[in-house]
């Protein structure tokens, strides 16, 4: 925390910006005009459009609804990473599409764990504390924002996606989902994938390198191989988040065999949804005038050692 | 020797109860009536795998995994596929080929080829495993950057994942296979290596939870084979062990290989 900036610091630091008139105030920085999270929330529902799931993991994780927001960050992931950038940003909501204790049930406490009572104390668990202790001592409101955003239309996290690869010119139909790229090969396509999206280990490809493809399907998140089995044979390959891999990468890997020109390259859940956290940050910035809104990637989990 | 034979002598071999209502060993190909010519063991009864098999004249496959791409076989899945479904099918058919799965049979057996073949590929010796058994391993303290490394280059893996800090010391690994993957924040395990499992929205998301002890300076580490790597290897003790057993065919361990590789 050795970065932080006391309060009389910033109190100084304002009074003399504010003289100097150098800088912008922000209303939500000298309190005139504050919004909390509660409040964009209740926006995000109602400008997103459609029912309100009952059944969501579209709600609050952690900290204190009713806390005036000074900053929005939004992120694929809230990790602990995430979140320490996001106060050196003077924000303090972090709206992510994946959770934040490490499940879908996004519990501060770990869970039971195979064979143990689940009605049991829960064993303590430091990773667990400190992320908890973190948000505390830092007063950050944690929101999960995954159902209801993918089920926009066109898909957020295709398009992200399809920007981030440079293709957006290339959408099918105008389907951000569908892609018609000048003839590329497998290898280079991966290159390009694994490249643009700053991938470190996280891409993974089935099929022949030199395999030419011209249409590409994108199936960000985690893809059942129902959706793979029905996208592949319409496309030359396809590009998805996570899938199960008895599944799919074999599915894949027997069209390949039967020699069949296809590709399947994967990318990881996390990262795939990265640039439609992106999206959604340009997409909250008119609806939360009161503070800055800024997407704040997580990054690709994985590395491999060289080779 | 009939392909039923061959599994009766599994069966009554295996030194374990067989399940009898399990979906998943059963015949997913061909008749327990038809002659063996020879065996195959292999993870996955690949398109691939069936041709290799055949073209060295074996004509039952016993693989670890699924034929059809999902748990069941359901062919449900894939009747209205039009690319590779009918094709693999009607080369089993014209080739008179036999597939038989064991899974949940070998994860029965004692012990477990599985994760026998994997500690033998991977080079987690006996004398480092806590118990027999335990799959949990204490090794002469190193790198999570130096094991995964060790991991590849023994592996051959080309497309293994690795989560947490390169330089995080560590020496404690937990050994999963395919996706029976132990969690990362399971107590007195530094390192949990195994074939795959659900990156975000399971019960426990490693991936997430390494990353976060990472930048908490907890040692951690999360090495994932992919299910492929991680289930081949004990094929190889399984068709040992079906050689013992039908000594009156070859046996052998027909490869499906690591699907993935990575882009440079």
């Amino acid at each position: 925390m050795r970065h932080r900036v006391s309060r009389r610091e910033f109190v100084k630091m304002s009074a003399a910006g504010a003289a100097a008139a150098t800088w912008v105030v922000r209303p939500a920085a000298i309190g005139a005009v504050t919004v909390t999270a509660q409040e964009i929330v209740d926006r995000v529902r109602k400008a997103v459009g459609g029912e309100w799931k009952t059944d969501t993991v579209d709600t609050f994780k952690a900290g204190e609804p009713t806390s005036p927001v000074t900053g929005v960050v939004t992120t694929s992931l809230a990790t602990i990473d995430v979140m320490r950038r996001a106060v050196k940003a003077g924000a303090n909501l972090i709206v992510t599409a994946g959770p934040t204790f490490y499940s879908r049930v996004d519990s501060p406490t770990p869970p039971a764990g195979r064979g143990r009572d689940a009605a049991a104390p829960p064993t303590p668990d430091q990773v667990f504390t400190a992320k908890n202790e973190f948000i505390r001592a830092n007063r950050l409101v944690v929101w999960r924002f995954s159902d209801h955003w993918r089920l926009r239309s066109p898909d957020p996290f295709a398009e992200g996606l399809a920007n981030a690869l440079g293709w957006a010119r290339y959408r099918t139909n105008g389907d951000p989902a569908r892609l018609t790229v000048p003839a590329i090969a497998l290898e280079a396509l991966a290159a390009r994938v694994k490249s643009r999206l700053e991938a470190r280990g996280g891409v993974r490809v089935v099929g022949r390198e030199q395999t030419r493809v011209r249409t590409i399907g994108l199936l960000p998140g985690t893809r059942a191989v129902q959706e793979i089995v029905a996208l592949l044979p319409q496309v030359d390959a396809v590009i998805a988040g996570e899938i199960r891999e008895w599944e799919s990468s074999e599915y894949s890997r027997d069209v390949v065999n039967a020699g069949l020109g296809k590709g399947l390259i994967l990318i990881g859940r996390s990262l795939s949804e990265e640039a439609g956290m992106k999206m959604c940050a340009d997409w909250l910035r008119p609806i939360v005038p009161e503070a800055p809104v800024r997407w704040l990637p997580a990054g690709d989990p994985y590395w491999r050692p060289p080779v | 020797m009939t392909a039923g034979e061959v599994v009766d002598r599994i069966k009554k071999n295996l030194g374990a109860p067989w399940r009898e209502n399990t979906y998943r060993d059963t015949f997913k190909s061909g008749s327990p009536e038809t002659p063996v010519t020879g065996i195959a063991t292999t993870v996955f009864a690949s398109f691939d795998v069936i041709q290799r098999a055949v073209a060295a004249g074996l004509n039952m496959i016993i693989p670890h995994e699924v034929t059809f791409w999902n748990d069941r076989d359901d062919k449900s899945l894939v009747d209205a596929d039009p690319l590779v479904y009918q094709q693999k099918l009607a080369y089993l058919v014209a080739h008179n080929v036999v597939v038989f799965r064991t899974h949940d049979s070998m994860h029965d057996q004692r012990p477990d080829f599985t994760f026998v073949g994997s500690a033998r590929e991977i080079g987690l010796d006996a004398k480092y495993e806590t118990s027999p058994g335990s799959h949990r391993f204490i090794l002469p303290e190193t790198t999570l950057g130096a094991l995964a490394a060790s991991v590849q280059r023994r592996t051959g893996a080309r497309a293994l994942r690795v989560v947490g800090d390169p330089n995080a010391r560590v020496s404690r690994v937990q050994l999963g296979v395919g996706y029976a993957t132990g969690a990362a924040n399971t107590a007195e395990v530094d390192v949990v290596i195994s074939g795959e499992q659900q990156e975000v929205d399971g019960v426990l998301d490693s991936p997430e939870y390494v990353l976060d002890a990472a930048a908490l300076g907890i040692p951690k580490g999360w090495i994932m084979l992919g299910h492929a790597v991680s289930e081949e290897s004990g094929m190889l003790e399984m068709a040992q062990w079906i050689t013992g057993l039908v000594p009156e065919v070859p046996v052998q361990l027909v490869k499906a290989g690591e699907p993935f590789w990575a882009p440079k």
